[in-house]
């Protein structure tokens, strides 16, 4: 779970700092919708509009389920809880980092 | 009430040495991330990770081999800062020996830039409040 935890991390900040992924979230954060209706409120192609999608997806802020031929994107409430894990994220950030400092300096003392 | 990581460290090096490592660029780079950190409190700083700026930082205080505390500011470019925080280092000579006590902490998300997403800023506030209430369990150890 944790180095889940820790991709999911970056990517969120990634997630949230796109101003068209954040009206996108927004708009799903009312209702579920379509790929396609979600489509028609950006002036950005299809493809463009499936790769933000992606990332919100892999980041795990929504999920997707195909319904006939149709594929919905609903927001997921864990993928906003998983962000609140952000002070466990940087607890571990500096414990991998500090103790790559005190190796550095362990073997530095003994050349 | 503690909302912060807070971790300490000992180190069989002198607080001088240690102190090299946590101010010196080049030895930076070495643990930490590449920087163009400078020991002058109100010095504007980025850390690079993987070639983009993974935090904006700015010197708030230094009191040489003792103290050094800066920003830690995540966000898309230095406009849009979303995350704010201090990292602070203190050191403490143990007899030729360094204890660091390392804090990272006064977390804050940031207003949002597009101000017809009020929604979106009530989320994130939200979030934040939450993060800060499921840190004090663990600061209290």
């Amino acid at each position: 779970m944790l180095p889940r935890m820790q991709a999911q991390m970056f990517d969120a900040f990634q997630v949230i700092a796109d101003p068209s992924r954040r009206q996108m979230m927004m708009m799903l954060s009312k209702d579920s919708m379509t790929i396609n209706a979600l489509a028609k409120n950006f002036d950005m192609s299809r493809p463009a509009v499936s790769k933000h999608i992606k990332i919100m997806y892999n980041a795990g802020f929504i999920s997707i389920t195909d319904i006939g031929r149709e594929r919905y994107c609903t927001l997921k409430q864990e993928g906003f809880n998983e962000l609140q894990d952000f002070i466990d994220y940087f607890d571990k950030f500096w414990t991998t980092k500090l103790k790559k400092l005190q190796t550095l300096l362990d073997n530095k003392s003994k050349q | 009430m503690e909302k912060q990581v807070k971790q300490t460290w000992h180190f069989n090096q002198s607080p001088k040495v240690v102190w090299e490592y946590l101010t010196n660029p080049e030895l930076m780079g070495q643990w930490l991330m590449q920087c163009n950190f400078e020991p002058v409190v109100g010095h504007k700083f980025q850390f690079i990770n993987n070639d983009k700026i993974d935090a904006y930082c700015q010197v708030l205080e230094i009191i040489p081999h003792k103290l050094l505390s800066y920003s830690w500011k995540k966000g898309k470019n230095e406009n849009e800062i979303r995350l704010d925080s201090v990292v602070t280092w203190i050191l403490e000579d143990k007899g030729g020996k360094t204890e660091l006590l390392l804090q990272h902490g006064d977390f804050e998300l940031l207003k949002d830039f597009d101000d017809h997403n009020n929604g979106w800023n009530y989320l994130l506030s939200h979030l934040v409040e939450r993060l800060n209430a499921s840190s004090d369990a663990g600061a209290n150890v």
